[in-house]
């Protein structure tokens, strides 16, 4: 007997959010290796990046909802993870954003962000969300105060080390996307 | 995305891990007795070994199984069939939670999930083990596999025990 699950396929104006495939790993590695992952735990090992990968993938299996990978719709090329994400170790549920190089400056996190915040609140009926920041992770701050999150308290991660966990709008205030579906 | 299968052997269900298999796990790795599976671990490591475990079945192909005494439920451990990127190959590995050694249960799961993958389509498992654990050791030697001295290995001091699909 084979068990299989599944996450679901999102479209917005640019992108589109798929699960992690295996096809990922060297964008994804090349990204988690490097200073620009400075913010997220990294630079980190091969070893380390090939699980944060995986466990992408294990967190909509044993959690029920999980990160998507953005793919460009113009080129095809996956550009980031953003999603609903409750590792052990974190405090709350929370809305994540990893933008690759190249990917950035373009309001991608935003419009990713903003259908997976969408998803949670309508489709999974939460009633709150959080996004943990590192203190000097400035773009990342401008992207939680697009979304109208704000500070909330601090936190003290046992890998990150001292972060801020920002607080998202609710439910009824929160904004939602111009443009997104589910795909069949 | 795919799960574990679920497999059966006369004492035991190896079925996929569920999010009620994190907080035991957690708790036996957090100490000493995970010694010689790189650990103790804290817990945001565990559960990214674990997730990754799990999401390696849609990534790979195959990952791991929790092992559950199948006439009481109780889950008494893990086995799985794994190569995260830093080993030169796939692995197979078991481990038993303390009280639960000695009766033949890591033998059994070991042959079912060594025999599963043979079935779909390896050829060759490594077990990777650190030389003072005489008890893995032991079992390797038992499931008929033999020490590869010229295999590549993730750690220096790791002893490579392999199984082939032929002398299964």
């Amino acid at each position: 007997m084979t068990v299989t699950f599944s996450a679901p396929r999102l479209e917005t104006e640019r992108l589109i959010l798929r699960a992690p495939e295996i096809g990922d790993q060297d964008v994804h590695a090349a990204f988690f290796m490097s200073e620009r992952a400075k913010f997220v735990g990294g630079p980190t090992t091969a070893e380390r990046a090939w699980r944060l990968l995986a466990l992408e993938v294990g967190h909509w299996v044993l959690r029920g909802f999980g990160r998507w990978a953005l793919e460009e719709k113009a080129t095809g090329k996956f550009v980031g993870i953003v999603g609903n994400y409750h590792p052990v170790g974190f405090p709350e549920d929370e809305l994540g954003w990893d933008l690759f190089d190249g990917a950035t400056g373009k309001g991608y996190a935003t419009e990713a962000a903003l259908a997976a915040r969408a998803y949670a609140y309508d489709t999974l009926g939460w009633t709150t969300l959080t996004s943990m920041i590192d203190p000097a992770n400035t773009a990342s701050a401008a992207v939680a105060t697009r979304l109208g999150a704000a500070y909330d308290y601090d936190f003290t991660h046992e890998h990150f080390g001292p972060v801020q966990i920002w607080r998202h709008p609710g439910p009824d205030t929160a904004q939602r996307p111009t443009y997104y579906r589910s795909l069949p | 995305m795919t799960a574990a299968p679920t497999l059966h052997t006369d004492r035991l269900t190896l079925r996929h891990h569920r999010l009620e298999d994190f907080e035991p796990m957690a708790t036996h790795f957090a100490t000493d007795w995970a010694q010689y599976m790189g650990g103790p671990l804290g817990q945001e490591k565990m559960w990214l070994w674990l997730a990754a475990e799990v999401g390696s079945w849609s990534l790979l192909g195959h990952g791991s199984w929790a092992v559950d005494l199948t006439a009481t439920g109780e889950t008494i451990g893990q086995v799985g069939i794994n190569k995260p990127v830093h080993f030169p190959e796939v692995e197979i590995g078991w481990l038993l939670y303390p009280g639960f050694e000695g009766h033949g249960y890591a033998f059994e799961a070991a042959t079912a999930a060594r025999a599963w993958a043979f079935e779909n389509g390896h050829d060759t498992l490594v077990s990777y083990i650190d030389p003072p654990n005489a008890r893995s050791i032991a079992l390797a030697e038992r499931l008929g596999a033999v020490l590869d001295k010229d295999a590549d290995k993730p750690d220096p001091d790791d002893l490579v025990y392999r199984h082939n699909r032929r002398a299964a």
